[in-house]
């Protein structure tokens, strides 16, 4: 799985928040990889630990009330072991983070160019009127009209997708080798999540940038990813390249998802959903195949006691062995052994 | 035509800012810019005034000339138990009293600006550490202890009395940064700065700090208020500044004798009219600000 040219290197990665004296897993064992130039879209549904995820590979926990085990490489630093200021060297400069809420992201009393301006100051030696030839160039890549009135005003003057882009431009300011988009397009309407995603993606052949994108929207994940990996309730279930996943998904909760996605030629029919709920942290059932609640149906012996990651094909894998005897309540179609 | 056209898109799509805001609430608020313009123009014009006295000529004892009556001799406001001149001493005793509550302003605003912001933005032990003492400080009564350490100091002058107030008068600053801060400090936008690699110390005073500037601005306006208001009432009680150095508050201290609050009314009624004027006047201006500041109260 680890190979030279991957860009970041996440192996057995926990973060557990402190709940009442005892630390509960959000994230637990996680290993991923992100090669460069590839998209790699995590998809799960709230609270399973995609955004924790997301926070920890920048470090932007708590260090009081967190505890992070395992390794994240990236350029043979270990970024779990770094102190705040050899994160402040690298977070920005290596690694762009594109928030969900483009409004509450942007400091609402600084001017856009300002804020955009930040980072350069910070990781270059740009003289301030390069930094502002640079400004106007990055909002001229992120397809804004007149880059020299935006970078004069402040983010309540902007419309939610131009606040968006300001914010990849923030992001893309210091060229990073790594981009961690979390939920880009959630607080968009759909046009301009288009719109946005497609500049990401043209962006992206450009720069030549690793781009980790963490969404729960199944439609971005078949348009923008290369590799997908399904986080449930803290773990990696299922990872495999997109088409892959979409043509040949195996685990239980990544077939629910792909079932539950409302289809256009159906309209009369009931929409499909995943039983039950996530549990929550400090319920979270920590033996056995941690789905195997909301698919009461399939029988105990079928999930292994202690569920492990098995390739099943090329790039593709798949925890729990659950899979092989999975069928929807009711239907047919058990897994292809 | 181009500016013109940018000038009418920005005016119809944004919300009034900053200024504008402020400007709005006082017009339509008389009384605030009524207060706002006198007390400008009494700050400005006693500190003014004040640098073309000769203040020791001022303070000179002429005995001669007790008591004497507004109008006559050429003392237009009459003269003190000493035969000093009231109209001078009124000059130099609000300038230093503006002085006074203003420097205390700025050094309790800076050192509760700084702890309040350290205290919100970390939390945790360190938020809990210094609460803790800020809370001791605000259970002391403060006058009392004020009272205490003049006493206990053998000479002091302006610098001291300075000094003695701020050491209690930082908490509330210090409380309300905190409150604040520790709000803003969650926000995103923090969370943003971070990953752009910006140091604790440029995301708390470059980035939080400015978007506490509104409610900070109505403190420090009120604050002045209280100050003013501290440092007379210590010199009226006879714990403030010395006798021989003129403030608002000795000058309304002559109306402890039963004879000068009946009879010789000039001695004593000028700066008590004027501590009122200032602190009605400042008051007002605090007030407007605050509604400005809190889109909930605002009125214009």
């Amino acid at each position: 799985m680890n190979t030279a040219n991957d860009l970041l290197t996440i192996r057995n990665l926990t973060t557990s928040f402190r709940i009442k004296e005892t630390y509960h897993a959000a994230v637990e064992d996680v290993s991923l990889s992100l090669k460069k130039n590839e998209v790699l879209a995590i998809v799960g549904e709230s609270g399973c630990g995609k955004s924790t995820l997301a926070t920890t590979i920048v470090g932007l926990y708590n260090p009081v009330n967190t505890k992070v085990k395992g390794e994240i490489f990236y350029n043979n630093q270990n970024l779990t072991s770094l102190n705040d200021e050899q994160f402040n060297s690298l977070r920005g400069n290596d690694i762009g983070f594109i928030f969900q809420d483009p409004l509450s992201a942007l400091n609402p009393l600084m001017r856009i160019g300002e804020q955009i301006a930040e980072g350069l100051m910070y990781h270059t030696k740009l003289s301030k009127q390069q930094r502002g030839e640079r400004v106007l160039e990055l909002l001229n890549q992120v397809g804004i009209a007149k880059p020299e009135r935006v970078a004069r005003q402040f983010p309540h003057q902007l419309s939610g997708g131009m606040r968006q882009r300001v914010m990849i431009a923030i992001a893309l300011s210091c060229k990073p080798s790594i981009l961690i988009a979390d939920e880009p397009t959630t607080a968009l309407d759909v046009t301009i999540q288009a719109q946005i995603l497609d500049l990401l993606k043209a962006l992206q052949s450009e720069t030549e940038t690793g781009i980790i994108l963490i969404t729960h929207d199944l439609g971005v994940v078949a348009e923008m990813a290369d590799r997908v990996a399904v986080m449930y309730a803290g773990e990696v279930v299922e990872e495999a390249p997109v088409q892959e996943l979409f043509t040949n998904a195996k685990h239980p909760y990544t077939r629910s998802l792909l079932n539950s996605i409302p289809q256009t030629h159906s309209e009369n029919e009931r929409l499909e959903v995943i039983q039950g709920m996530v549990p929550s942290l400090v319920n979270l059932p920590r033996e056995g195949c941690r789905f195997s609640a909301r698919i009461p149906w399939i029988d105990a012996s079928a999930h292994e006691k202690t569920p492990q990651l098995h390739e099943i094909a090329p790039g593709h894998f798949v925890r729990c062995t659950c899979w092989k005897r999975f069928r929807f309540e009711g239907g047919e179609g058990g897994g292809t052994v | 035509m181009e500016q013109q056209n940018n000038e009418m898109v920005k005016f119809e799509n944004s919300p009034p800012t900053g200024m504008q805001v402020v400007l709005r609430e006082f017009k339509k608020d008389k009384l605030a810019i009524i207060s706002f313009l006198g007390i400008t123009f009494l700050i400005i014009g006693f500190l003014v005034a004040a640098m073309f006295l000769n203040q020791e000529e001022i303070l000179k004892i002429k005995l001669l000339e007790r008591y004497t009556e507004p109008g006559v001799n050429g003392y237009k406001l009459g003269t003190d138990e000493a035969g000093r001149d009231m109209l001078g001493q009124l000059v130099i005793g609000a300038k230093n009293s503006i002085l006074i509550a203003f420097a205390i302003t700025i050094i309790t605003s800076i050192a509760g600006i700084g702890l309040g912001i350290v205290m919100g933005y970390y939390g945790g032990f360190i938020d809990n550490l210094f609460m803790r003492i800020t809370e001791f400080f605000m259970t002391l009564p403060n006058l009392m202890v004020i009272i205490v350490f003049v006493t206990i100091i053998p000479k002091y002058g302006i610098f001291e009395l300075i000094l003695i107030i701020s050491l209690f008068q930082w908490m509330s600053t210090a409380r309300l940064v905190r409150s604040k801060a520790l709000s803003e400090g969650r926000r995103d936008y923090v969370s943003a700065s971070k990953t752009m690699g910006t140091s604790d110390f440029a995301i708390m005073f470059k980035g939080i700090l400015p978007n506490l500037s509104s409610i900070l601005i109505v403190e420090l306006t009120l604050n002045f208020a209280g100050n003013v208001g501290i440092e007379t009432g210590l010199s009226f009680l006879g714990f403030g500044l010395p006798p021989s150095t003129p403030s608002l508050g000795t000058l309304v201290n002559y109306a402890r004798n039963p004879i000068v609050l009946s009879e010789k009314w000039w001695v004593w009624l000028p700066a008590s009219i004027l501590i009122l004027i200032l602190m009605l006047g400042i008051n007002y201006v605090g007030q407007a600000l605050r509604r400005a500041a809190d889109a909930k109260q605002r009125i214009g």
